[in-house]
C-alpha cells in the first residue's frame, strides 16, 4: 500500500504528525456492472493532499465514499478513525465538503447559504451567524456576501463554496475541483487561499484536481488514480524522487548553432530533445553535463542556462499511467 | 511630541478583528442540523427571505385557502343564527369543498419546490454531506411539506371554530368542543398526509420541479375525473373510486366528523367501507413513501 506522509519543503508548510485521516485498503466500488474504483490503497495524513487524476478517473467517487455518500463494495476505508458508512453522522459533522458544480440556489443569498451549511454542521443559530460573515470575508467575499449566488461570477461562487465548507470549522475539508471555471489569477488566489486555509487554521485539505500543477503547487502530497486503480501516492518529494532524469540546456545560438550541438551530442551517444532552443539532454549522473558543456564549447555555441531537470508531477503521472 | 518613559504612546489604539477563528463551543448535534433543516425549507417555500416574486404563490393559496373560512365567520356574525343553521354554513368536513383545490395546488407546488431543486441544483449533496443522511433527509423534507401543508388543511378550519366558539355558535360544552378540535386536527392531517406522500412521490420521480408541479397538479383532478366516470357513467365497481385522489381523504374527514350520512358525504357510505378507506388510505401513505425511499436510496449523488 502507498503511503503519503507529509514532509514539508518549506518553512511554511505544515507539521506534519503521523496520525492518518484516510485510509485506504483495496477499495473496489461498482455501479451495476460499472467498476468505478478496482482497487484503490493510500493514507492521507496531515496537511494538504491532492487527489490527482484525468476526468471520469474515479476522484469525485473518492470524494464520496469518504463522505460517505456511497458504500465501499469491498475493502476498507476508514476517515477519522471511523467507517465513513456506517459513522456518517460522527464523520461528517467533522468535515466540509465543497461540490464540484457550481449550480448553487440562485436566490439565496450567500450568507444565509452558508450559515445555512453552518447550522446543519451543529452550530447554534448566533455563532453560525457570525462564522458565516467571517468565513465570507475570510474567502474575499466580505462586501458580496449578502448577494444572490445567482448574480455571482464563477469564481466568487467558488469562494461560497469555499466559505460554506470551512464555516463549521471542520477538522478536514474535501475540495472537489475548487478552480474549476477560474481565470489564471483567480485560481492563483483561490490556491493562496487553499493555502492560507490549512496553515493558518491547521484545517487539513483534500483537494481533488485533474490539474498537475495546481497540485504541485499547493500540496504536500498526492495520490494519483488512473482507471480506477491508486498508480501513486506519497510526497510530492516522495513521488518526484531526489534524482534527476537529466539536463536542460538553454543555447544562446541560431538554429544552425543548435543543430551543430544537436548532432555532436547524438554522436556521442546522448539521447537529446529538442524543444526551440531550449535541448533537454538525458541522463542521471554529473557526465551529462560535462557532455554537454563540451558540445557547446566545440561548436562555439554559447549557454544562457544550464540546469538539472527533475521529475515533475506531470512526469509521474504520465510515467504512472503508462 | 516627546515620548515620556512608560507613558502610552499616543498612537497605539488597535483594533483587533478577530475575523475566522477556530470553534470549540458547543454544537447543537442532529437534531439541531434537522431543525435547521426543516426552517430553512419552510421559510423557503414561503419565499421568506428571498425576493417579492417568491411570496406571490404561497401567498396566493394561503389567501385562497382562508378567504372562504373569513367569509363564513362573518356570514355567522351577521346572520341570525337560526339562518346559520339551517346549513348556510358549511361544516368543517364540507369546507374543505371551498379549499381543496387550493391545497393540491399548494402541495403541487411545495413537494417539487423542496425535493427537485436540491437535487437539480445539487443542494442534496451538500445536505449529505452533513450530518444528515438520506432517511433524515428525507424526514426533515417531509416534516416541511406537512407542515406547509398544515397551514391549509389545519389553520382555515381551526380558525373557523374558535371564530364560531366566540361568537357563540360553535360545539356545545368544553368536551364537545375538544372532541370537534380533535376531529378537525386528526382531517387535517389525513388530508395534508396524503396530498404530501402523493406530491413527494411524484417530485421523487424527476428533477424537475415544474414537470413534477404540472404531474401533481394534474393527477389530482385527473384521477377524480376518470374513476367518476369508470364508476358513475360506466358503471364499474365503486372499489375503483379509492383511485379517486383528492377525494379519498375528503371521504374519510366526512366519515371523521361522523357527516357519512343523510347525503352531506361524496360518495355512498354502503360503497366502501370506513375501514375500506382507511386502508386505502394506509395504502397510499406506504406505498408513497416505500417509492420515495426506493428513488432516494439508489439515488447517486455524483457531485
Amino acid at each position: 500500500m502507498a503511503t503519503a506522509t507529509t514532509v514539508p519543503s518549506t518553512a511554511d508548510k505544515i507539521v506534519p504528525v503521523t496520525d492518518s485521516l484516510v485510509s485506504a485498503t483495496n477499495v473496489v466500488k461498482r455501479y451495476g456492472t460499472f467498476t468505478a474504483l478496482s482497487d484503490v490503497s493510500f493514507e492521507i495524513r496531515h496537511g494538504i493532499t491532492g487527489l490527482l487524476g484525468a476526468n471520469g478517473a474515479g476522484k469525485t467517487t473518492m470524494l464520496g465514499m469518504i463522505i460517505g455518500l456511497h458504500e465501499v463494495d469491498s475493502g476498507s476505508l476508514r476517515v477519522l478513525g471511523s467507517d465513513p458508512w456506517n459513522a456518517g453522522v460522527a464523520v461528517r459533522e467533522r468535515l466540509g465538503y465543497s461540490p464540484e458544480h457550481h449550480t448553487l440556489p440562485g436566490d439565496l443569498q450567500a450568507n444565509d447559504f452558508v450559515r445555512h451549511i453552518a447550522e446543519l454542521h451543529g452550530l447554534p443559530k448566533a455563532e453560525a451567524a457570525t462564522r458565516a460573515s467571517d468565513a465570507l470575508w475570510l474567502c474575499g467575499l466580505g462586501e458580496e456576501r449578502f448577494r444572490p449566488m445567482g448574480t455571482m461570477s464563477t469564481g466568487q461562487r467558488q469562494r461560497v463554496k469555499l466559505a460554506q465548507a470551512i464555516a463549521h470549522d471542520p477538522e478536514m475539508v474535501l475540495l472537489d475541483e475548487p478552480t474549476d471555471g477560474l481565470d489564471p489569477l483567480q485560481r492563483d488566489s483561490m490556491l493562496d487561499l487553499i493555502r492560507h486555509i490549512a496553515t493558518e487554521f491547521g484545517i487539513d485539505v483534500i483537494l481533488s484536481s485533474h490539474l498537475l500543477d495546481e497540485v504541485e503547487r499547493v500540496c504536500d502530497a498526492a495520490v494519483i488514480i488512473g482507471e480506477g486503480r491508486t498508480v501513486a501516492a506519497g510526497t510530492l518529494d516522495e513521488l518526484r524522487g531526489t534524482g534527476t532524469i537529466g539536463v536542460v540546456v538553454e543555447l544562446d545560438a541560431d538554429p544552425t548553432q543548435i543543430s551543430s550541438v544537436v548532432e555532436r551530442l547524438r554522436s556521442s551517444g546522448a539521447q537529446v530533445n529538442v524543444d526551440g532552443r531550449r535541448l533537454v539532454v538525458e541522463g542521471d549522473d554529473d557526465s551529462v553535463f560535462d557532455l554537454a558543456r563540451d558540445a557547446c564549447a566545440a561548436t562555439g555555441v554559447g549557454i544562457a542556462r544550464l540546469s538539472r531537470k527533475r521529475l515533475s508531477l506531470e512526469d509521474v503521472f504520465i510515467e504512472s499511467l503508462g | 511630541m516627546a515620548n515620556v518613559p512608560g507613558a502610552v504612546p499616543p498612537n497605539s489604539a488597535q483594533i483587533f478583528d478577530q475575523g475566522y477563528r477556530r470553534y470549540d463551543g458547543p454544537r447543537t448535534g442532529f437534531r439541531g442540523s434537522m431543525r435547521t433543516m426543516v426552517t430553512h425549507s419552510l421559510r423557503h417555500a414561503l419565499g421568506l427571505g428571498r425576493s417579492a416574486r417568491f411570496k406571490i404563490i404561497p401567498a396566493a393559496v394561503v389567501i385562497f385557502a382562508y378567504l372562504p373560512a373569513a367569509a363564513f365567520i362573518g356570514m355567522a356574525a351577521l346572520l341570525p343564527e337560526d339562518l346559520a343553521a339551517e346549513g348556510l354554513l358549511p361544516t368543517y368536513a364540507g369546507y374543505y369543498s371551498y379549499i381543496v383545490g387550493a391545497i393540491y395546488l399548494f402541495a403541487g407546488f411545495v413537494a417539487p419546490l423542496l425535493l427537485c431543486t436540491d437535487r437539480r441544483t445539487g443542494l442534496l449533496g451538500v445536505y449529505l454531506a452533513s450530518p444528515l443522511n438520506r432517511p433524515s433527509y428525507l424526514l426533515g423534507k417531509a416534516l416541511a411539506t406537512l407542515i406547509l401543508l398544515l397551514l391549509v388543511t389545519l389553520g382555515p378550519p381551526l380558525l373557523m371554530l374558535i371564530a364560531f366558539t366566540l361568537e357563540s355558535t360553535g360545539p356545545d360544552g368544553f368536551v364537545e368542543w375538544i372532541e370537534v378540535f380533535a376531529k378537525i386536527v386528526l382531517s387535517s392531517l389525513v388530508m395534508g398526509a396524503m396530498f404530501a406522500v402523493v406530491a413527494m412521490a411524484v417530485s421523487a420521480a424527476t428533477d424537475r420541479w415544474v414537470v413534477a408541479t404540472a404531474a401533481v397538479i394534474l393527477i389530482m383532478p385527473g384521477s377524480a375525473i376518470v374513476t367518476d366516470v369508470l364508476v358513475n357513467e360506466a358503471d364499474l365497481n365503486s372499489a375503483l373510486r379509492l383511485f379517486n385522489i383528492p377525494n379519498l381523504p375528503r371521504e374519510l374527514i366526512f366519515r371523521i366528523h361522523g357527516e357519512a350520512t343523510g347525503g352531506a358525504s361524496l360518495w355512498r357510505p354502503q360503497e366502501n367501507s370506513t375501514w375500506t378507506l382507511w386502508a386505502a388510505w394506509f395504502g397510499y401513505i406506504a406505498t408513497g413513501v416505500g417509492f420515495i425511499w426506493a428513488r432516494y436510496r439508489k439515488l447517486l449523488v455524483r457531485r
